[in-house]
């Protein structure tokens, strides 16, 4: 579904990324481990076609992401989602922000009709909204105002409102590094049950632990690039590259 | 407008002998309310969406119109007025409209001095919003419209005390309105360019104090209110 092909990326000729290969098949669980520092968040945001690698291609169902035109690199881009480590809620109520995606998809006449019936406070709650907030454990929260849940359950709305517009691709930075353990499982929980729906996944987390529970797959950053690539027992347990094996056993210190 | 005027004329209570006459003081509220709404009404319609564009585009000269914005908040009121009663006087590039003392020429200087406060300080709020949800909300799908608008929500009390802010500054106004209004009243002592500043920097000045306390009262009530019912307005849109 997704491929990035040798992708570069310089911010301001500082190298971050170096011929970055990686490829993400729908209903697979990629995790990307690797240090703080070393280009996890930048490559998801490339994977999320929202930035333009230096260098390299990113195809998504075969299309060339940055040679197509800007209306159908949208197209594409809405088919992705994406958690951020920190939630970044609207400050509105959990079902206006688990909403959001889809209101951005509707016609503007659609939009306007929809806005002034929620100012008479006939506002429906869409199917969807309710099953993005079931999937995340808040199935009653959808009338609360977004300040006034706990990190934890922000953190799950905010997931829910990347999975509320049924995406193909889901990007997840470090979307556990601030939770407690129970929110942790519900959202580990929710990963598991987004890539049952055939939704692709991936995660960058450095929590190794995690990657070894929730992942089909593990891509392993180090330094500038990726030194591994494969499935997560064979990554954890016979890894190939030499610094992989460092790194996983806790030896490689940056 | 004079029509108006009388309509809303409610007369002192009886029980009180007042210091002046029926309708002098809901004429000046009157147009005192009416020139500073509708300023701030235009300036509102002008700031809002530079403050949007100053604060999403990077543009050359951006720093110098920020700059000039800034100086534009502590600029003198009376040079406004001065300057405006030039451009509406006979001579000046407005002169063919005939606006110099007007409640029309009053707006256009009062636009001019809540202008600047109003667009600083709704881009101060603009700017101060957090990129992480400018980020979400391009991430979930948004057009570059769609991310303004959210960040236009989020700003929304900023911009609610920025206009209030520009509304406090035009209402509580003296040398500007006196420039190019004129303090007039008509024959029968109905406010046609009298705000509640200039009267009661007048009425003071002619030793009615009574007079002067009641509008300053009434000025304050006024400024009290405006911002109650802005403030109330804002908790309204707050979710439920």
């Amino acid at each position: 579904m997704l491929r990035a092909t040798d992708v570069t990326h310089a911010y301001d000729a500082e190298p971050v990324l170096t011929d970055v290969s990686l490829v993400v098949d729908p209903g697979e669980v990629l995790a990307l481990i690797g240090p703080s520092g070393v280009g996890k968040t930048t490559l998801l945001r490339i994977l999320g076609l929202s930035l333009e690698p230096t260098a390299g291609t990113v195809t998504f169902d075969r299309t060339d992401v940055w040679a197509a035109d800007t209306a159908r690199r949208r197209a594409l881009r809405r088919r992705t989602g994406t958690v951020f480590q920190a939630a970044s809620l609207f400050d509105a109520s959990v079902a206006r922000n688990v909403e959001y995606g889809l209101r951005v998809r509707r016609s503007w006449r659609e939009r306007i009709r929809s806005g002034l019936r929620g100012l008479v406070g006939r506002e429906d709650v869409s199917g969807s909204v309710h099953d993005a907030l079931g999937v995340v454990g808040l199935p009653d929260a959808a009338s609360r105002s977004a300040d006034s849940l706990s990190g934890g359950e922000a953190q799950r709305v905010s997931f829910a409102r990347a999975l509320a517009y049924d995406p193909d691709l889901l990007l997840l930075d470090e979307p556990t590094s601030d939770l407690d353990p129970r929110n942790t499982a519900v959202v580990e929980d929710a990963v598991e049950r987004a890539s049952d729906r055939d939704i692709g996944v991936v995660v960058a987390t450095h929590d190794m632990n995690q990657a070894e529970r929730i992942a089909d797959r593990v891509a392993v950053l180090l330094g500038d690039g990726v030194t591994e690539v494969g499935p997560t027992e064979a990554v954890f347990d016979d890894p190939h590259d030499d610094r992989t094996r460092q790194f996983i056993a806790g030896e490689l210190v940056y | 407008m004079s029509v108006a005027l009388e309509a809303v004329g409610f007369a002192p209570v009886g029980l009180v002998e007042l210091p002046f006459r029926d309708g002098y003081v809901p004429s000046i509220v009157v147009v005192s309310l009416y020139v500073s709404l509708v300023a701030v009404s235009l300036s509102t319609l002008v700031s809002v969406p530079v403050a949007v564009t100053m604060g999403f585009l990077e543009f050359p000269g951006k720093s110098l119109v920020k700059s000039v914005i800034n100086t534009g908040m502590g600029f003198p009121s009376v040079v406004v007025g001065l300057v405006v009663l030039f451009v509406v006087s006979n001579q000046g590039p407005l002169g063919s409209f005939e606006l110099i003392f007007t409640r029309e020429a009053m707006i256009l200087s009062q636009f001019v001095l809540a202008t600047p406060p109003i667009t600083a300080i709704s881009l101060a709020a603009i700017t101060g919003v957090d990129d992480g949800v400018r980020e979400a909300a391009s991430a979930l799908g948004g057009t570059r419209v769609d991310v303004a608008l959210v960040v236009l929500k989020e700003a929304r009390y900023g911009i609610a005390t920025a206009i209030l802010a520009g509304f406090g500054r035009a209402i509580s106004e003296v040398g500007s309105v006196l420039i190019v209004g004129g303090n007039i009243t008509s024959a029968d002592g109905i406010s046609k360019t009298r705000t509640l500043t200039t009267a009661i920097q007048l009425e003071a000045r002619q030793g009615r104090y009574e007079t002067a306390m009641i509008l300053g009262a009434v000025l304050v009530v006024l400024v009290l209110t405006v911002n109650t019912i802005v403030v109330r307005l804002g908790d309204g849109n707050a979710p439920r």
